[in-house]
């Protein structure tokens, strides 16, 4: 596939890449079809998105989907970041093939299984 | 940029002096080669002249060689045309775990007419054991299929010992033929089709610097097989089709090149290999070498990076300028790691981390020194994004 010149420098230059510390909430999901892997970080503040970091294995998709969302999401309020739809993040990579869109799909979950993480800890606390 | 191909097991450029010998069949000299007028015996010249050079390379006659649109082809018309030829004999078919994808395609469509296929092990080290073979004959075998060279790996398999013992059970009356798919192998490994003792052997020109879309398929003298193309005359009944002959004089030229320089390139690509696999095992840890590094092609190198996924790496590489390839691929949501690298017994993550490297008569050491440094950065890169493996985790910055 021809990758466009967005994707490409998410490629070369991923945005928020890493794990953070202390994080609120973590979580990690697998495309179980073709073994992608996402796990995102995310530090709230005041009910706001204030750190997110990306780790990502699998093909090119996987990786610049990942970098889109984590740096989409920063400074959302956690509403807001429940509402990205998978769309936007295709959108922020440049486009994807209708095979690659797993990718999308994989960034979209991952982020919802954190969300869904941090409004179960604010319920306990 | 910087533009580095080490790719040349996916295919080769034209050489020059190839292109010089096709330009004037593509021009002046347009005859058809079966006409009967000036123009066709001009085209029937040049066509044998270029069999005649196609047999050279592996020690063959030039009645022994049918020319083909390429491996893929060649791979059909032996495997089908023997089966199909052979089918009162016998429906088990014999071959190996780790034959190209055209090996492999024609023998499941076989296999989905009701033959019975035996696929044999390549162990860890990527080559076929002559004794599994033997054991895995029965009466009603027809055809044995085991390449001389993996195209992932570059192993190369037993094959004049598989051939003797072919030539034990043919004394015995078997109809049994074997075919060797040495697309990979020819102009690289000397290829003598005597000491091979196979009945069948693929070629394609695009791997040795000649034109895509031609090859051929070696054919011993009394060996029958049904042809797969049909409708015409050509190439003594076995293959019909007007022959493409600028393409053939291509492939014919490129055949005495192989044979005449196959030493000096394979000296400089050896040595361009065992360069890069030096200061690739010196700069970066966590790599698996796959398949036996001593009984292998010379200008193959196949790595296993850990913790992350080969294309990419292979994205990474092409954006600075190196073009290598991978035998995994992710489509449609599939996983498909490369079916060569799990045969080994890899597990999926080295599967889908394995990258071919495969240098060519025009690379330099420059060349090697560039690409080991690209390929370092991108293994580190993302390595620092993998979930896989070890990272250094982010403290969070005190807030005034």
């Amino acid at each position: 596939m021809s990758y466009s010149e967005t994707f490409k420098d998410h490629l070369a230059h991923p945005r928020n890449g890493g794990e953070l510390a202390g994080a609120d909430a973590v979580a990690e999901e697998t495309n179980p079809v073709c073994g992608d892997r996402l796990r995102l970080s995310l530090r709230i503040s005041d009910g706001r998105i204030e750190a997110a970091r990306f780790l990502a294995y699998g093909c090119p998709p996987t990786l610049a989907c990942g970098s889109a969302m984590a740096e989409m999401v920063e400074n959302m309020t956690i509403a807001e970041a429940a509402n990205l739809t998978k769309d936007r993040i295709v959108e922020a990579v440049g486009g994807l093939p209708s095979r690659k869109q797993h990718a999308a799909a994989l960034a979209f979950e991952t982020l919802q299984k954190a969300i869904s993480n941090i409004r179960s800890a604010e319920k306990l606390s | 940029m910087r533009r580095i191909y080490l790719d040349h097991s996916a295919t080769t450029p034209l050489d020059g002096r190839v292109l010089d010998a096709m330009l004037p069949f593509l021009t002046e000299k347009f005859g058809n080669a079966s006409s009967v007028h000036s123009f066709g015996q001009e085209a029937r010249a040049a066509v044998d002249k270029a069999r005649r050079q196609v047999a050279s390379l592996i020690g063959a006659r030039a009645n022994e060689i049918v020319f083909t649109s390429g491996g893929t082809e060649s791979n059909n018309l032996a495997i089908r045309g023997i089966c199909e030829a052979n089918r009162s004999h016998g429906r088990h078919i014999i071959t190996s775990a780790i034959e190209h994808p055209s090996v492999r395609g024609a023998i499941e469509h076989l296999e989905k007419q009701g033959w019975e296929v035996t696929r044999l092990s390549a162990y860890e080290n990527g080559i076929v054991q002559a004794h599994d073979v033997r054991n895995s004959i029965r009466p009603e075998t027809v055809l044995i299929s085991v390449m001389l060279a993996n195209n992932e790996i570059g192993t190369l398999q037993p094959i004049s010992e598989i051939a003797s013992i072919v030539r034990e059970e043919k004394k015995r009356g078997r109809h049994l033929w074997f075919h060797t798919d040495a697309v990979q192998a020819v102009g690289r490994v000397p290829v003598d089709v005597e000491t091979l003792g196979c009945d069948l052997l693929s070629m394609s020109a695009h791997k040795i610097y000649g034109p895509k879309g031609t090859g051929a398929l070696y054919l011993r003298r009394g060996t029958r097989l049904f042809p797969q193309q049909v409708g015409g005359h050509q190439e003594r009944e076995r293959r019909a089709g007007t022959e493409s002959v600028a393409n053939i004089v291509g492939f014919g030229i490129a055949a005495g090149f192989a044979r005449i320089e196959m030493n000096a390139r394979n000296e400089r690509t050896a040595r361009l290999r065992d360069r890069f696999e030096t200061a690739v095992k010196a700069r970066i840890p966590d790599v698996v070498f796959n398949g036996d590094s001593e009984r292998r092609l010379p200008h193959l190198s196949n790595i296993s990076f850990r913790f992350i996924e080969g294309e990419g790496l292979l994205i990474h590489l092409d954006m600075h300028g190196v073009a290598v390839s991978t035998g995994s691929a992710c489509s449609s949501g599939t996983l498909e790691p490369s079916p060569v690298i799990r045969a080994l017994g890899r597990d999926e993550e080295l599967a889908r981390g394995a990258i071919r490297f495969s240098f060519g008569k025009d690379n330099v050491d420059a060349d090697v020194d560039y690409a080991v440094e690209a390929l370092s950065r991108a293994v580190e890169s993302l390595r620092a994004l993998s979930p896989l493996a070890p990272q250094a985790i982010e403290e969070p910055v005190s807030s005034p």
